[in-house]
């Protein structure tokens, strides 16, 4: 992306992430998943950056090599302008710390055999943060910042529901007292009455402790409420980014166009009124992802144009950056 | 005539800590031709009224007490022999993953066919036949090929519409529906949702939706049944609870949506708390512990059900009694919930 600012905390320059898998028995054959193809953003601090798409659209394995989870296969990382991209397992360590991550299923990942003490405490033991009482003390603190109290410390998951499950999991994170959080789909196990008390933490520690997060989610709006920018993936590409009013306002590319009008809207009169873009068929798979425009086999206005060259990020104003051939027409 | 009454049904799970009571007296009706969606957390009993209407409850699981009507017979004296006769042919039923409810060793055709000629006198062929006819009905690509296919070559949206197909291959006169979409993607949801609202056109078929995205409801259904702790907190027409809700607990579910049309950024209402234990479940109104607007007498004793003066909406609430005092935020908020504008 062109922004060359230097505010920028987050960077992401043409990051690419493929898997490889040997399919062959005797002789070697690959096949080569392409997950994420030259994916290029930028979060400021202290803003949110949302993430939305379709599964296999490749948002979460944006956050997880962004986090360094997966090695990324060529591509720019930029943390406070640090490329950490190619840092080994030594060097990441002090921006682990700075980096955190909320999962999707808060039953999946808190180990079931550890108390909600031990599972707060390993992150601060492993980054030799606090021993003995201090330690305890800071467990109770983030227990209480999140709306959980000390006779909760003993207790072990399974004692807590999704919604307090998912609040232990925010614990953990904030153990390390981080500046960035990638919330991968964190409220999507959760009842609709329970989302609503997430997301308001969430916003109130973004307040708070000045958090910068990734927001991934397939929620389109409760996306929409908590983030400034959301940038929208298509089969591990991205095809448009702005901010979060723009983009439900004055959509560009057919996608989002498409994608923005099957949000089942909870107002009978609205949902009576308005016009559906049902896309035809289902996403192509990531192995073998059509040439050039990678959504021109579901898009309604796709040209020949669209099969042989891959369109290009193009800023249209106020940082609106949309990537598809109809804008040259 | 009504197709399906459900008269005061109580369904408990027998479980080795003692008594689950899931459904606690639940009674509604669907029309003929009619979509109905029931709306619920997790836990407030959606699924197992499905479950007890089709008597598919599974061992703990056993319906207590109330009456099934279908067609006017009451189902819930029927043997199974009986039960089976009306499962798939008269009632259909598809569920939230397409996957795990597939034979994932026979291919779709098959599939199809097998609950054809279960209840239909046809030859394995005309069967198959019909399973075509059914594909095409449903929108799967290339039908002919497809047909021979096994679940694991269809996509979670292909592998759903096969489910449609199975259902209403028997042309049922009930369809339920237990979370149809929630397992796909909205653009996926979008194409799934527009087959039903069709079918159900074009067949006449009546469609019980059970969900707990209220947006789907408002897409797909007429009428709207609120369920919480194992009890019907308000039901009446999509207008009705959308825009005159009477119960705290919906309001508090429309309040907490984040709206997508709004310019400004809003803050999210919760509801505060979790809901009740349902093996000790509350005497009084079971969403007492979260109301805003609680009464010391909803804690004592359950309220009845008190109809607008519409008189197709009804909602279980101690506020709606004509000597309960009159709560001015309640007030404010009964008229103000205008999700999508």
């Amino acid at each position: 992306m062109v922004n060359n600012n230097s505010e920028n905390f987050i960077e992401v320059k043409n990051l690419t992430k493929h898997f490889v898998k040997n399919k062959g028995f005797i002789s070697k054959r690959l096949e080569v998943t392409k997950a994420l193809n030259d994916v290029s953003f930028y979060i400021k601090k202290g803003e949110t950056l949302g993430l939305v798409g379709e599964s296999g659209c490749g948002k979460t394995t944006t956050g997880r090599t962004i986090i360094r989870l997966y090695n990324p296969t060529s591509g720019q990382i930029l943390y406070n302008g640090v490329d950490i991209a190619k840092f080994n397992r030594e060097e990441m360590m002090p921006y682990r710390k700075k980096m955190q991550m909320i999962f999707q299923d808060p039953y999946a990942s808190l180990d079931a055999r550890m108390t909600v003490s031990d599972i707060i405490g390993e992150p601060i033991d492993i980054h030799n943060l606090a021993t003995g009482k201090e330690r305890e003390e800071r467990i109770f603190e983030l227990l209480d910042t999140v709306g959980l109290n000390k006779d909760h410390a003993s207790r072990y998951p399974h004692e807590f529901s999704g919604g307090q499950r998912q609040r232990i999991g925010i614990a953990r994170a904030l153990a390390v007292d981080p500046e960035f959080i990638i919330c991968d789909e964190p409220i999507s196990a959760l009842d609709v009455s329970i989302q609503a008390q997430v997301v308001n933490m969430l916003e109130d520690l973004q307040k708070e402790r000045n958090l910068t997060y990734l927001f991934i989610a397939h929620d389109l709006s409760m996306v929409k409420h908590i983030s400034d920018r959301v940038g929208v993936m298509y089969l591990g590409n991205l095809v448009e980014i702005t901010t979060s009013a723009e983009l439900y306002k004055n959509p560009v590319h057919p996608y989002t166009q498409a994608l923005l009008s099957s949000i089942p809207i909870p107002d009978p009169d609205v949902a009576k009124s308005s016009k559906r873009i049902v896309l035809e068929g289902d996403v192509p798979s990531p192995v073998n992802p059509p040439s050039g425009c990678k959504f021109r086999t579901r898009c309604r206005y796709a040209m020949d144009i669209c099969k042989e060259v891959d369109p290009v990020f193009k800023n249209i104003g106020s940082e609106h950056y949309v990537a598809c051939h109809l804008l040259d027409k | 005539m009504k197709l399906l009454e459900v008269k005061d049904l109580r369904t408990s799970f027998f479980t080795h800590v003692g008594e689950v009571k899931a459904i606690r007296g639940v009674s509604f009706d669907v029309e003929k031709g009619e979509s109905i969606g029931i709306v619920g957390e997790s836990g407030s009993g959606k699924s197992v009224t499905s479950l007890s209407i089709m008597q598919l409850l599974l061992h703990p699981g056993r319906v207590v007490g109330g009456d099934i009507y279908f067609n006017g017979e009451n189902i819930l004296k029927k043997s199974n022999k009986e039960m089976m006769a009306i499962r798939g042919n008269e009632i259909a039923m598809i569920f939230q993953d397409p996957m795990t409810s597939l034979n994932p060793v026979y291919t779709i055709g098959d599939q199809i066919a097998e609950a054809i000629m279960k209840h239909q006198k046809l030859s394995k062929h005309e069967a198959k036949e019909k399973a075509l006819e059914m594909l095409k009905m449903v929108n799967i690509p290339d039908p002919e090929k497809r047909i021979k296919n096994y679940p694991h070559e269809f996509s979670g949206g292909m592998r759903q519409r096969a489910m449609i197909a199975i259902a209403l291959s028997c042309e049922p006169d009930l369809l339920i529906a237990d979370e149809p979409t929630t397992a796909l993607d909205v653009t996926i949801q979008a194409q799934i949702l527009d087959l039903i609202k069709n079918l159900n056109k074009r067949l006449n078929t009546s469609t019980m939706l059970i969900t707990h995205d209220l947006g789907v409801v408002a897409d797909v259904c007429s009428r709207v049944v609120v369920m919480y702790g194992g009890l019907i907190m308000e039901k009446g027409t999509i207008d009705d609870i959308y825009y005159e809700p009477m119960h705290p607990y919906t309001m508090g579910l429309l309040k907490s949506i984040p709206k997508v049309s709004s310019g400004e950024k809003q803050r999210l209402i919760p509801i505060p708390g979790t809901p009740p234990d349902l093996l000790n479940p509350p005497t009084g109104c079971p969403f007492y512990a979260r109301c805003n607007y609680a009464m010391r007498i909803c804690n004592q004793q359950q309220p009845p059900y008190f109809k607008s003066e519409n008189g197709h909406h009804e909602s279980m609430c101690w506020l709606l009694h004509p000597e309960a005092p009159k709560v001015e935020s309640y007030e404010l908020l009964k008229g103000g919930v205008r999700i999508g504008k």
